[in-house]
């Protein structure tokens, strides 16, 4: 068997060389055997036209027989293939329009859905740069170190576990004092993220104590750019926050946070060890390494205990607490997760409305092509030839697509981290990958093999010998065709809406986000951030001296009014803190109410232009020494005094040194949104910095409103900072509208970027229903000559066509609105104040789709008012 | 069109093959010849679609079971004549061998009834 299949393959490799005198030979054999037959039959006494009919009946089809034979001396279904391959080309090479349509259309698609699914990659599929990363967890809440340090000890599910909390530290060994994020760390938290250092090691277990030695990990940008790349930089000493600390270790370039970012990683014993010695204070994120064989329950369970145990121990504290431990990559992703998924889900639609519009340009150029193809058929292909050979057409398109999406995709993965949310921003895997490449190209062949069958098949199955009898030239669409072609163009409508009523959600959410009232006025008014070094500004006074120097010198600056704050809103961060109020029974330890807490110097109200309510704002009288004050915001007062006057009311701090230092409460002011417009305004309370007793809040943000251009104001703040202490970093200098737009900028992405597939969707259906209604004028050109002969007015012809194109548009749009209703529910954690089924979006949806699928009936319409009914009748 | 069923192109391949190798034990022959001598021995019960007889010579040439060769045909027009090759003969045999067994098994069955 295996010798006659090597004397085939053989025999058809010589063929290869010598296939034109394969074909001469065939030619000259069915000849011979034609004119034989011929000659017998004439010498029958059959007449000789007769005879030569006879004989080629009795032969059967020669162009069959003669495609048979070459089949058995070629290897017949790559040759074939190759040929059809060429052929395609040539065919699209002739049709430059159609090949460019289809061709973007594939594109705009394939290179939307490849942008997003490069995103989705890199964010959600891509395993997360660590160690064995699955054994990885995060608790969902923060905690103290010393809570971390006994789980440790108490649970057995962990290999490893660790802590970190970023602060800012100031590095004043460069030329200019620069604030740097530093990670406070326990010794197991880069232990258990487990990527090892570039150069030297790890702050070890024993280092790890009280009074420890001041040494320091960094990371390869901090190496970079300040330590000059020096190969030799393990052993340098820095000076950050007015300490020493020794280089130990360089982390490598691909290091990264899960959570924040850090320059430099020092133990929090070391560092700050009155943080670390707080049981009650819950700052640090932990991570845990599961043993390979425990389950994530089993470790949430062994961690329960724990926390029990803990509550019965520390009750003042801990006595709620309950440690929820999620999977790292969840805790990494989950929250851009939902977002992500829709826009994945909407590009998909687009992809989908895309391929419709493919299929249904396929299906009417088989229909321009039948007189072709009935040609073709009546020549002797067969019918798996002639899908073959439509179905190559649709591939090789679909792939052209593809290749033009790729290009496309590759500019929008650009444009979409050029928006760069922050959510996203850390993700550096965002890139056009071999997995990318891998779906671009699938999604590809799929859709030309998919999209490409109908199509291919009702090319082939048309009723060839009908054709023929009907001329061939002139022949109108099967139904079965036009029935496939008003379903996609339905289709495309029904997706369109769904897409254009999620971007109108999105879209009146973020207006009405947008809308929302901060409760200050953001313009001109610029921020900076400050940090006092703990070394020279250990206590209050010289704290307050810097401050008021500070403000002093600034007010003093034409056209400036400032003011400072520990948090200024949409900063990200602010103090709570658990508040009495004098006269009121007392409360359980541990079940105060908690409020946010910010210190203020200078008259931060009116610098900002906050609404005092009632009472009054602060004055340069309220400070050390003097009775002490505190201004309350609405929500303070809705919350604790909701039947009473606040002014003249007293709170302390809970658990606040006894006797209480009472503070009065002086001013109600109006809400700010602190921590974005859409979330809920917390109780808050203001207090001079002057007057605190805690010395640990070394840092503030100036806000300063200008009356003309904030520019060269900057560096004359800067200087003014210098000039009075030079070892001081600012940073974080925004415009608090930018500070705004930022805290936006993920709301404002999925707008965008849904808002962009709506409108691509939308182009897309109503050139799909264009394209129909123009094909079906044309087809029906004869018939419409004929009632504008029989004396149908124009009138009554635009209305012929435009209601046959509105049927579809209208049911489109009736299974678009149940789809809608049925998907929108999943982005209802994207929409703020917006219901999902929101009907005034459904409605001018509804009613823009109906819109632009009767606009794009009517210029067919149009079109077809204008046959001339002496054209079309004299073409019979 | 109508014939289709009767269409020998329906004609089990091995048939075919197996005629086709009967016909040329004989000695070389041309296509026509071959379709000429299935129609005279079988009375033309069997009425072979003669454009189908190629397809079958060429595979059967390049199993290696016919050799071919350009001659001149007696009214002196050019063909291709066919001959067994020694596999062909020894294939001739095998299958001729199995038809009987078979055709015997099958006549019978038949008379059993």
């Amino acid at each position: 068997m295996f010798s006659e299949w090597r004397n085939k393959t053989w025999l058809r490799i010589k063929a290869l060389w010598k296939r034109s005198q394969l074909d001469r030979d065939l030619n000259d054999e069915v000849a011979f055997h034609l004119a034989m037959r011929e000659d017998k039959n004439r010498l029958a006494g059959i007449d000789p036209q007769e005879s030569r009919y006879a004989a080629r009946r009795d032969f059967g089809n020669p162009t069959t027989i003669k495609e048979r034979n070459r089949e058995i001396w070629t290897f017949a279904s790559f040759e074939g293939l190759l040929q059809d391959i060429r052929f395609a080309l040539r065919m699209l090479h002739k049709n430059p329009g159609f090949t460019a349509v289809a061709v973007l259309t594939l594109a705009l698609g394939i290179g939307a859905n490849s942008a997003i699914f490069s995103v989705v990659n890199g964010v959600l599929l891509n395993p997360l740069p660590y160690k064995d990363p699955q054994q990885l967890v995060a608790a969902r809440h923060t905690d103290s170190l010393l809570n971390v340090i006994d789980i440790q000890r108490l649970t057995h599910s962990f290999a490893q576990g660790g802590a970190i909390d970023t602060e800012d530290m100031d590095y004043t060994s460069g030329a200019e004092p620069v604030q740097i994020q530093a990670g406070y760390v326990d010794a197991g938290f880069l232990e258990t993220l487990g990527i090892p250092p570039m150069l030297g090691r790890f702050i070890s277990p024993e280092e790890d104590v009280k009074g420890g030695p001041r040494v320091i990990v960094v990371s390869y940008a901090f190496w970079k750019n300040f330590l000059n790349s020096d190969p030799q930089a393990v052993g340098k000493a820095i000076m950050l926050s007015g300490n020493n600390y020794t280089v130990i270790g360089v982390m490598p370039a691909s290091f990264t946070l899960p959570q924040y970012h850090a320059d430099v990683f020092v133990s929090l014993w070391v560092a700050y060890p009155e943080a670390a010695a707080f049981r009650g204070v819950h700052f640090m994120n932990s991570y845990w390494r599961l043993k390979p064989d425990v389950t994530l329950a089993q470790a949430q369970a062994d961690i329960l205990a724990i926390d029990l145990h803990l509550a019965e121990q520390y009750p003042d504290t801990e006595r709620d607490r309950r440690t929820h431990l999620v999977p790292l990559q969840e805790f990494v992703v989950g929250h851009v997760r939902t977002a992500l998924l829709v826009l994945f889900g909407a590009v998909g639609f687009v992809l989908l409305i895309a391929c419709a519009n493919f299929a249904g340009l396929l299906v009417a150029r088989t229909m321009a092509r039948r007189p072709e193809l009935v040609i073709r058929a009546a020549l002797g292909a067969g019918k798996p030839r002639l899908i073959r050979q439509a179905l190559v057409e649709s591939a090789l398109l679909a792939i052209l697509g593809g290749a033009a999406g790729l290009v496309l995709a590759e500019w929008g993965t650009r444009l979409l981290l050029s928006l760069k949310p922050a959510a996203l921003a850390r993700f550096s895997g965002i890139q056009l990958d071999a997995r990318v490449l891998l779906f671009v190209f699938g999604v590809s062949v799929l859709t030309g093999i998919v999209f490409g069958i109908a199509p291919a098949w009702s090319a082939a199955s048309a009723d060839f010998a009908e054709a023929l009898k009907d001329g061939g030239g002139r022949t109108t669409a099967g139904p079965s065709s036009h029935l496939l072609r008003k379903v996609l163009v339905t289709a495309e409508i029904a997706l369109a809406l769904v897409l254009l009523v999620g971007a109108g959600l999105l879209i009146k959410g973020f207006s009405r986000l947008s809308a929302v009232n901060p409760g200050f006025n953001p313009r001109n008014v610029i921020s900076m951030h400050l940090q006092l070094p703990p070394a020279r500004y250990a206590d209050i006074p010289p704290q307050t001296q810097f401050r008021r120097e500070l403000l002093t010198r600034l007010n003093s600056l034409p056209g400036v009014d400032a003011a400072m704050i520990t948090d200024i809103p949409f900063g990200g961060n602010y103090v709570n803190h658990s508040i009495v109020v004098d006269g009121r029974p007392p409360v359980l330890v541990g079940a105060e109410p908690r409020v946010q807490t910010l210190s203020v110097m200078g008259d931060y109200f009116r610098v900002m232009q906050i609404a005092i309510r009632a009472g009054r704002g602060f004055t340069d009288s309220d400070r050390e020494g003097q009775p002490l004050v505190a201004i309350v915001n609405e929500t303070f007062v809705r919350r604790f005094f909701p039947h009473e006057n606040p002014l003249g009311a007293r709170i302390d701090w809970g658990r606040a040194k006894l006797p209480h230092n009472w503070m009065t409460i002086v001013g109600v002011a109006n809400d700010v949104k602190h921590s974005g417009l859409g979330e809920p305004t917390d109780p808050a309370v203001y207090a001079p910095f002057s007057q605190s007793d805690e010395a640990w809040r070394r840092w503030m943000t100036l806000t300063i409103r200008t009356t003309g251009s904030p520019s060269g104001l900057v560096e004359e703040v800067k200087k003014q900072v210098w000039s009075i202490d030079r070892q001081i970093p600012v940073s974080d200098i925004l415009s608090m509208e930018s500070l705004m737009a930022i805290s936006l900028a993920q709301e404002r992405f999925n707008m965008l970027l849904l808002g962009l597939f709506a409108a691509l969707a939308l182009t897309l259906a109503a050139v799909g229903i264009y394209g129909l209604m123009a094909y079906s004028v044309n087809q029906r050109t004869h018939e419409i000559g004929l009632r504008i002969a029989m004396g149908a007015l124009s009138r009554d012809i635009l209305q012929l066509v435009v209601a046959d194109g509105a049927k579809l548009a209208f049911l489109g749009i009736a299974i678009g609105i149940v789809a809608a209703l049925a998907l929108t529910r999943m982005m209802a954690t994207l929409l703020f104040d917006v219901k999902p089924t929101d009907p005034a979006t459904f409605a001018v949806v509804a009613i823009l789709l109906a819109f632009v699928g009767l606009a794009a009936c009517y210029i067919p319409a149009r079109r077809a008012t204008r046959v001339d009914p002496m054209v079309t009748l004299r073409y019979d | 069109m109508k014939e289709k069923s009767e269409n020998p192109g329906d004609l089990l391949q091995g048939t075919l093959d197996l005629l086709i190798l009967k016909a040329l034990a004989r000695g070389a022959m041309h296509g026509y010849g071959v379709a000429e001598w299935i129609h005279q021995t079988s009375e033309d019960i069997l009425k072979v679609e003669e454009g189908a007889l190629y397809p079958a010579l060429h595979r059967l040439e390049l199993r290696g079971l016919l050799s071919a060769e350009w001659g001149t045909s007696d009214n002196n027009r050019r063909a291709k004549f066919y001959s067994l090759t020694a596999a062909g003969k020894k294939e001739l045999a095998q299958e001729t061998e199995f038809w009987r067994r078979m055709s015997g098994a099958v006549a019978r069955i038949l008379q059993t009834a």
